[in-house]
């Protein structure tokens, strides 16, 4: 029978939400394949495993100092020992930065298929299925896996809500470190935290945000005049801040600022997954862009299809004489 | 300082209109403009640095058909000093685990510090090249890097972590990191540039000159199978604005007075 596991992500001592939405399809598959979920945590602080015991049948933990932090090398080295025994299993952990830098080499190490930032999975006769995005997340994808012995699936935030269980505490089985991690090649040395701004975009109520779309030269003034007339601040998308044109406290997304505005306008910006995962709240949210099929279309509430050149400079004009 | 640098002929799909092939197991590509892969422009860029800094040799790999020697003259023009252009009809329709094969089986028999690559690629968005490659050949390996400083016989890094926070870390050489777009600034290619290094040779490698089982590469050797893909359902999505650009522009204006959105 194939086991079900989920990693447990953690920072600075705190399960991360990305574990708990790993656990939900987690679920789904231990209920679709009639199979145990265990959850696995490798921490430095032990306290982390009875808060999982709470959600999870059987919890594995293993301890070391090394675990303060999920340093790639000390993960895969670790699963590839206490997972060895294990024969058929499928691996859930969240879709986040600090597990896209172990997933991949640690699908290597355990001889494994793996499918990355996935919003479904399912099994169907007895075949596991996840579905993922493509092509400037303007496809779906759905896959499956030739040899589905030992399978590894990251998850995607949002994708599986979690609710908790209230089942029976789980057991909480101590194993010890499989492995000598004292001289590792790679090495943790700090968090640093980004550089604040004169603008703090975090607490604005409105937002106005520009991307790729608003092209190489693009006329900022006639959006930050946009964002004055309408009382908001000028945020944007990654491509702008690797271009140059904004500093990185204007960038709105999981590897940037997170933001819980009112309203937000979305101005030449696609609708990447790792953008919208920094818009918190439900806001208003209004999209333009010349792209009729661009992803932020099916989140946005209103949407222009057109030239940002031709709609910005009447929109600012126009809000101007409502106000009055 | 050797340092290899491997990149990916992708498909410009950010603006373009996709259709799914008849198959349904991919999209219809014949149209669509292809390009080096935005996140390994960074790559190259960032190999270029570190070779005018510390010196050194830079070679440029990829895993892409013919059409794709553009790409690498392009490198070549970047500053590497040599491309390699690998293919055979076989490695077609290939998954991340069949071309960290390919690459691990080349880069196993030459010297190696420092591999680049870029962190995803938005053709499959996948993410899993780099990590993939590092783990067959033995060497750590860090993505998402968005500062690189080689000292001696390690570099130190930064990597993004989510929320505006970063890991400060350090790896031993020979490791390969995986870099993350804005960490430097690719650098205008000039079209004289690109002549200076019009009669450099950019050899093209089969199955047979890296040595890998056939049945390793390609649709053969992927773990993953793509079952269907589709355009996503059309959903709620958002109330468009009809109009002429002014018109559009004027009714969102009152739309926005009347939700109270403007400040």
């Amino acid at each position: 029978m194939k086991n079900i596991y989920v990693l447990a992500e953690h920072r600075k001592g705190l399960i991360r939400d990305t574990t708990w939405e790993a656990i939900a399809a987690g679920r789904k598959l231990s209920s679709e394949l009639g199979a145990e979920l265990t959850c696995i945590l490798l921490s430095a602080n032990a306290t982390m495993a009875e808060t999982l015991s709470t959600e999870a049948q059987r919890v594995m933990v293993v301890n070391d100092p090394i675990f303060e932090t999920m340093n790639s090398e000390a993960v895969i080295k670790t699963l590839k020992e206490i997972l060895k025994p294990s024969g058929s299993y499928v691996l859930l952990m969240g879709a986040s930065n600090a597990i896209l830098d172990f997933a991949p080499g640690l699908s290597v190490a355990l001889d494994a298929a793996l499918a990355t930032d996935c919003f479904s999975v399912e099994v169907k006769n007895g075949k596991l299925f996840a579905s993922r995005q493509m092509y400037s997340y303007k496809i779906n994808s759905l896959v499956s896996f030739k040899d589905s012995e030992r399978v590894v699936l990251t998850i995607r935030a949002g994708s599986f809500p979690f609710t908790s269980s209230n089942v029976a505490k789980g057991a909480v089985e101590n194993v010890a470190c499989p492995i000598d991690l004292t001289s590792l090649k790679k090495r943790f040395v700090k968090y640093v935290e980004a550089e604040k701004g004169d603008v703090d975009i975090a607490s604005a109520d409105i937002i106005i945000s520009v991307g790729r779309g608003i092209g190489d030269e693009p006329d900022l003034d006639m959006f930050q005049s946009l964002a004055d007339t309408m009382g908001g601040v000028l945020a944007c998308s990654r491509p702008i801040v690797d271009k140059n044109l904004l500093p990185k406290f204007h960038q709105v997304g999981t590897s940037g600022v997170e933001v819980k505005p009112k309203v937000y306008l979305a101005l030449g910006i696609s609708g990447a997954f790792q953008h919208l995962g920094g818009i918190k709240g439900s806001p208003l949210l209004v999209a333009v862009n010349k792209d009729p099929r661009a992803p932020i279309f099916r989140v946005a509430t209103y949407g222009i299809v057109g030239d940002l050149n031709e709609v910005v400079p009447v929109l600012d004009e126009k809000i101007k004489a409502l106000k009055g | 300082m050797n340092i290899i640098v491997c990149m990916k002929w992708t498909p410009d799909t950010s603006e373009a209109d996709l259709t799914v092939s008849t198959t349904a197991k991919d999209i219809k590509k014949d149209d669509l403009d292809y390009d080096m892969n935005d996140w390994d422009r960074f790559a190259i860029e960032e190999a270029a640095q570190i070779k005018e800094k510390i010196g050194g040799k830079v070679t440029v790999i990829s895993l892409a058909p013919e059409e794709s020697e553009d790409m690498l003259r392009e490198c070549l023009a970047r500053g590497a000093d040599e491309a390699f252009q690998i293919w055979s009809d076989q490695m077609e329709d290939g998954d991340g685990f069949t071309t960290a094969s390919v690459l691990s089986e080349f880069i196993k028999g030459r010297p190696h510090d420092l591999i680049l690559t870029g962190t995803l690629a938005e053709d499959d968005g996948a993410g899993q090249l780099g990590g993939m490659l590092a783990a067959m050949l033995d060497i750590p390996s860090a993505t998402l890097v968005s500062r690189i400083e080689v000292n001696d016989q390690k570099v130190s890094f930064v990597r993004e972590l989510e929320g505006g926070l970063y890991e400060s870390m350090e790896m031993d050489l020979p490791c390969l990191i995986a870099v993350a777009t804005g960490l430097n600034e690719p650098r205008f290619v000039s079209i004289r540039a690109v002549r200076k290094v019009a009669s450099i040779e950019i050899p093209n490698l089969g199955i047979d000159d890296i040595g890998i089982d056939a049945g390793k590469v390609g649709r053969s050797g992927s773990r993953v199978e793509i079952e269907q893909v589709s355009l996503p359902p059309e959903g709620e999505g958002a109330e468009i604005i009809k109009g002429k650009a002014e018109e559009a522009a004027a009714r969102l204006a009152e739309i926005l007075k009347e939700k109270g959105a403007i400040g």
